[in-house]
């Protein structure tokens, strides 16, 4: 079961979340084959070892965790400490490339 | 400190999702951005208590045209696709996201053009949105550091923008909260609260981009020169070229 949802009445779909989440690999957001292409998060999303998508979503209340529905948008402090933030340097990036 | 500012650093600036130089290079802008940022809340909120003082409309109509000025169709497409073509197909694999959040951008500005149309036909100033493709307050905007042409192709490099949507986007969040904390008009609380997230996803697609793509001295230096000419006391006012007072000495 995925560990982070989306609350679709809030989110606006803009994909900042897809992109954060496809430049480190993780691919856990994925868009759905509904009508309106809305995005989800699947299984491969490992939160809370990873909150990226969460900093950057613009929308306030539109990702929540799965099982309690605690809006993680804006990132409460917890969820964006030092040791959960992402590693980023150049040699990284080109690595990925 | 204003109290907005406060809360939208907490909020929304400071929360960071990778570690390394593009963060500690962020970081580092804010610091400059910040007393620019603090007085544009202060100037919002002082212009929406002058507006409702006022005790007129006009000042709505004067809004809107400004606004459908800066996210009209035509500058939105304009701005916006200049900006996705400052990538070329070799660089496409390095910024194919950037070209997806700025095509995304395309949309939302259009979009925020059709609120301003909004307010000006709910209001009764025009009839029909094609009335102002001839009033020239509709269709010039006269700050430097707008996203428009003027700053635009001196600062060409795919990641300049970043620094322009980090620094404008911000205080349109900002300048939205503040007037939204003040003005109580059902028009035009209606056009501010409909596009506010979609100017937070702005902000963030420069946040992003700083984050995730200025890793070295090379990727930093056409963002910072953006910081320094967007901080430039004369890049935020009115030109005197387009009738207003320059804000202070142009550049040497």
């Amino acid at each position: 079961m995925a560990r982070l949802k989306i609350d679709h009445a809030k989110c606006t779909e803009c994909r900042m979340c897809y992109v954060a989440c496809r430049e480190i690999n993780l691919n856990a957001v994925v868009v759905s084959s509904t009508d309106q292409h809305l995005l989800e998060i699947d299984d491969r999303c490992i939160y809370p070892k990873c909150t990226v998508c969460l900093m950057y979503c613009p929308a306030e209340g539109s990702i929540v965790e799965s099982d309690t529905g605690r809006s993680l948008v804006p990132p409460p402090p917890e969820v964006w400490t030092d040791d959960l933030r992402w590693p980023r340097s150049a040699a990284s990036k080109a690595a990925e490339e | 400190m204003q109290p907005i500012l406060e809360d939208f650093l907490t909020k929304w600036v400071y929360p960071v999702g990778f570690a390394g130089a593009g963060v500690d290079f962020r970081m580092r802008q804010t610091e400059r951005c910040i007393p620019v940022w603090d007085n544009i809340v202060a100037g919002a909120l002082k212009t929406a208590a002058a507006d409702l003082k006022s005790g007129r409309d006009d000042w709505k109509a004067a809004r809107a045209l400004a606004g459908y000025a800066v996210e009209g169709p035509c500058m939105s497409i304009k701005q916006m696709s200049t900006q996705i073509l400052s990538v070329t197909v070799d660089e496409q694999p390095k910024y194919i996201d950037l070209q997806r959040m700025r095509a995304r951008q395309i949309w939302d500005e259009v979009k925020h053009g059709q609120l301003h149309a909004d307010v000006l036909i709910r209001g009764g100033w025009v009839k029909r949105e094609e009335e102002l493709m001839d009033d020239p307050r509709a269709n010039t905007q006269p700050k430097l550091a707008y996203f428009g042409m003027t700053s635009m192709f001196p600062h060409i490099h795919p990641l300049a923008r970043a620094g322009q949507h980090y620094f404008n986007e911000a205080t349109a969040c900002l300048s939205i909260t503040a007037t939204l904390s003040v003005v109580d008009d059902p028009l035009i609380r209606h056009q501010l609260r409909s596009q506010e997230v979609e100017e937070m996803m702005h902000f963030m697609e420069g946040k992003y981009q700083i984050d995730a793509y200025a890793l070295t001295p090379e990727d930093q230096k056409p963002i910072e020169e953006v910081f320094d000419f967007l901080l430039k006391p004369w890049a935020s006012a009115p030109t005197r070229a387009l009738g207003g007072a320059g804000g202070g000495e142009p550049p040497a």
